[in-house]
């Protein structure tokens, strides 16, 4: 039986020095004239960030407010074949006695700290909506989680965890969220553990599988016809566009993580400041023109950088999962091997970074709940957190799809 | 008319200093157990390189040998659309005066360091063989070239510093040899330039593309029928291997060179491993020294366009988009002037002869029983043993350069 421990985010006064010694050191290097976002990450953004980090920005002040809005915990989950880990999560109950247990899971370059937001929004209660208990876990590698130590910790394991957790929580029953690896987690959760355990599933990172002719022939033949006519549907076409931009020219992170992060690693676990890049580079690139705080980007990184693995672990999960190679992770955006009946929510962002046509997340999914919104991004629960907590209302709410899914947790006091 | 100056590295105190500091505070990442070389360059391996670079390793001792063995200069060259570039280089003449003027160009992650090995065996005169006057470019954003300050130095560009260079020198007729990026530069530079100025080019980095019914009906039915050697097929599968699991340096090269820039400029450890990971998987159980391996990533540490600038190139020839870059590399450029080919066995892309039939006008093709993608570094008495039979008396290229046919 695993034991619970409270925790508190409390980052060693010698890491915080050793970070100054490094900021000090910094070196930068040049740009091209008008680079602009062309080439990666601007230096005048870059060398702003480490100034404020190195001069300003005050950790301490973030990480006791953290302390302060986000209770954690942790406790020693053990993995078939990898051990005990020791994993680290927020855990914030809502005031109705009836909520519903809900499991946020990150992705990368995220954290429990993506979550931040919707924790009060989820957990508040009202006679008008349901509410929810949550819990959002650092995924193994991320946060402070322990990492695993062996090679072939696969997306099983990562579902392994996640369940664990919940039902050493008392949640033998419970809904997830999830975007980016979370959804690709959350997904493969629905697969083993629903509907014994997993009740339904919410995503802001649809994904799905082209449809086939046998399959879903409706479908199929649409796609056949946007293809041959793509000037039909430009809203379908712009999609295709935009996912096919960011496979080509967005992808490069994906594809050293999914094949070297080892090599990565060295410099992301010796650099604050290439570190900082490589991560700011996609919380610019992938949210939708969400407007940055420096202090909050500097809050995100630091996440990163004090993580209890250190920098270099989180990228790994791009390799088991990827398998070593960058051909399969474009695999894993459909739907390899699923087939659970339990119901499925989808938030659509319009920053996303990868859009397919809404109907590739129907062919094996039980969609009872899709809903388009006008704007925000990747990091839907931070951007748009009152939009992804009413979707998830909504659908699991009284006259919601979803509603009483879980056995005696219905959301409401009574 | 451009101006030469003699050059000497000599990299100022300050910046050793910072090394020594960044390298006192290093942090070294965790790593998984048994992992070996499958997640990237091993733990161990950076932990004992990174010690020597602080304790032991003397750079100034390695610059003076450098100093000593290659006479270097500077000078500024034009370069349409891009201003004034100063461009560092090797150059080194034989003995014999009409030796033939020969263009070594580096890829990545090489340098002008490459030639090393190669410049005295190439310079060296004897009656029994050709001998050349060398000249090593760094290319712009390379070694002691400044790098490009516009967007889009292309292969045009790299292609026009490098003709300049040789004109600049009074070669007014030159051969070329290059392997990785220098294939692409050069095989720029012949179609450009030759045979006007270039008369002859040699590659240990063919690229080419299959054989099709149009371009060489009898090679690819041949391949039909017969499908490919067991030779054939396995270079095959390792050219699968490196795209599938060996490209994502390229990828994100050729797509955020910036954002891996900052990376690459503020960690030593992290360019060391960046490289060294190359160092390794690209040769042929070459048996690196730990100085030989620092000296390589220092050149790269304390290059004077630091080292973010060089993975450019591979933004710049893709437009940003590896795919383009891979296409850029088997797209067909055409040639007239006399191609030779020198073939090692750890290259990474190993393509069928076949494949290389449209490259040019193939006069020497040779394969070798070892080494690998820095076969001037790894194989120097290979390659200037082909290089000197290729163009040598009796040679399919022998006297190709008006009056310097490399003998006295």
């Amino acid at each position: 039986m695993s034991v619970e421990s409270p925790f508190i985010i409390s980052i060693p006064q010698e890491s915080l020095s050793l970070l100054q010694q490094k900021l000090r050191l910094a070196s930068f290097p040049d740009e091209l004239d008008d680079a602009g976002w062309d080439y990666g990450a601007p230096l005048t953004d870059i060398r702003r960030l480490v100034a404020r980090w190195s001069n300003g920005y005050d950790w301490r002040y973030h990480e006791a407010q953290l302390n302060t809005e986000l209770p954690q915990f942790t406790r020693d989950i053990d993995v078939g074949g990898h051990g005990a880990l020791n994993v680290h999560y927020v855990h914030k109950k809502s005031d109705a006695e009836y909520a519903i247990p809900l499991l946020f899971v990150h992705g990368w370059p995220g954290s429990f700290f993506e979550a931040r937001k919707l924790l009060p929004l989820l957990t508040r209660g009202s006679p008008d909506h349901p509410s929810f208990h949550v819990v959002a876990i650092s995924l193994p590698g991320f946060g402070f989680s322990e990492a695993p130590r062996k090679k072939g910790f696969n997306l099983d394991q990562y579902a392994e965890v996640c369940n664990k957790l919940m039902l050493s929580l008392g949640y033998n029953e419970y809904v997830t969220q999830g975007g980016d690896w979370g959804f690709i987690i959350t997904r493969r959760m629905a697969h083993l553990y629903g509907p014994k355990y997993v009740k339904a599933w919410h995503t802001n990172f649809p994904g799905g599988t082209p449809p086939s002719l046998l399959g879903q022939p409706l479908s199929f033949l649409t796609m056949l016809f946007h293809f041959l006519f793509p000037s039909f549907n430009p809203q379908m076409q712009a999609g295709f566009d935009k996912t096919q931009k960011f496979m080509q020219s967005g992808s490069g992170y994906n594809a050293i993580q999914s094949t070297k992060p080892q090599t990565l690693g060295y410099s992301m676990a010796d650099s604050p400041v290439g570190l900082l890049a490589w991560i700011y580079e996609k919380l610019v690139v992938c949210a939708d023109g969400y407007a940055w705080d420096d202090d909050e980007v500097l809050t995100w990184i630091s996440i990163y950088w004090f993580s209890r693995a250190g920098p270099t672990a989180a990228a790994r999960i791009y390799y088991e999962v990827g398998g070593g190679n960058t051909q399969k992770l474009g695999e894993l955006m459909g739907t390899p091997e699923y087939t659970a009946s339990i119901p499925h929510g989808i938030s659509r962002f319009p920053g996303e970074v990868a859009i397919l046509p809404k109907s590739w997340a129907k062919s094996n999914r039980k969609v009872v709940f899709d809903r388009e919104h006008e704007r925000g991004g990747h990091f839907a629960a931070y951007e748009r957190p009152v939009e992804v907590c009413g979707d998830l209302r909504e659908m699991f709410g009284r006259g919601g799809p979803a509603f009483g899914v879980v056995k005696g947790r219905d959301g409401y006091n009574s | 008319m451009s101006t030469e100056n003699a050059f000497q590295i000599s990299v100022p105190d300050d910046s050793l200093s910072l090394l020594r500091q960044k390298l006192a505070l290093v942090s070294l990442p965790d790593e998984l157990e048994d992992a070996g070389w499958e997640y990237g360059v091993p733990l161990a391996d950076i932990r004992r390189l990174v010690d020597r670079w602080a304790n032991g390793y003397d750079w100034r001792h390695h610059e003076a040998l450098l100093n000593a063995e290659l006479p270097q200069f500077t000078r500024d060259i034009p370069v349409d659309g891009h201003g004034t570039l100063n461009i560092h280089y090797i150059h080194k003449k034989s003995d014999t005066k009409t030796a033939i003027p020969l263009l070594f160009v580096h890829g990545w992650p090489g340098s002008f360091f490459e030639a090393r090995k190669l410049v005295p065996l190439l310079t060296q005169n004897s009656e029994h063989h050709p001998s050349f006057h060398v000249v090593a470019i760094s290319l712009p954003g390379y070694g002691f070239s400044k790098a490009p300050s516009k967007k889009r130095f292309d292969m045009d560009q790299y292609a026009e510093v490098c003709n300049k260079l040789m004109l600049a020198l009074g070669y007014d007729e030159y051969v070329t040899q290059g392997g990785d990026w220098g294939f692409l530069i050069t095989r720029k530079i012949a179609h450009l330039y030759g045979p006007r100025h270039s008369k002859a080019w040699h590659t240990n980095f063919p690229g080419g593309q299959p054989p099709s019914l149009f371009t060489q009906p009898l090679d690819f039915l041949s391949m039909l029928i017969n499908g490919l050697t067991a030779k054939e097929k396995e270079g095959l599968q390792r050219v699968q291997h490196f795209i599938a699991t060996g490209c994502g340096y390229s990828a994100e090269q050729g797509t955020k060179p910036q954002t891996l820039g900052y990376s690459l400029a503020d960690s030593p450890v992290g360019l060391l491993a960046w490289i060294y990971e190359k160092l390794v998987a690209w040769t042929d159980q070459y048996p690196w020294k730990d100085d030989e391996v620092l000296t390589w990533v220092s050149i790269y540490w304390f290059s004077r366009a630091g080292p973010a600038a060089a993975g450019r190139i591979y933004f710049e020839v893709g437009e940003g988009e590896p795919a383009k870059q891979m296409a850029r590399f088997s797209a067909h450029e055409s040639t007239s002037i006399p191609l030779g080919i020198s073939r090692f066995p750890g290259e990474i892309v190993c393509f069928p002869k076949s494949w290389s039939k449209n490259l040019g006008k193939i006069v020497f093709d040779r394969e070798h029983d070892g080494g690998g993608h820095f076969a001037a570094y790894e194989k120097p008495e290979a390659l200037s043993g082909d290089l000197r039979d290729m163009f040598g008396q009796g040679g399919p290229a022998f006297g190709v350069v008006k009056g310097r046919n490399g003998y006295d």
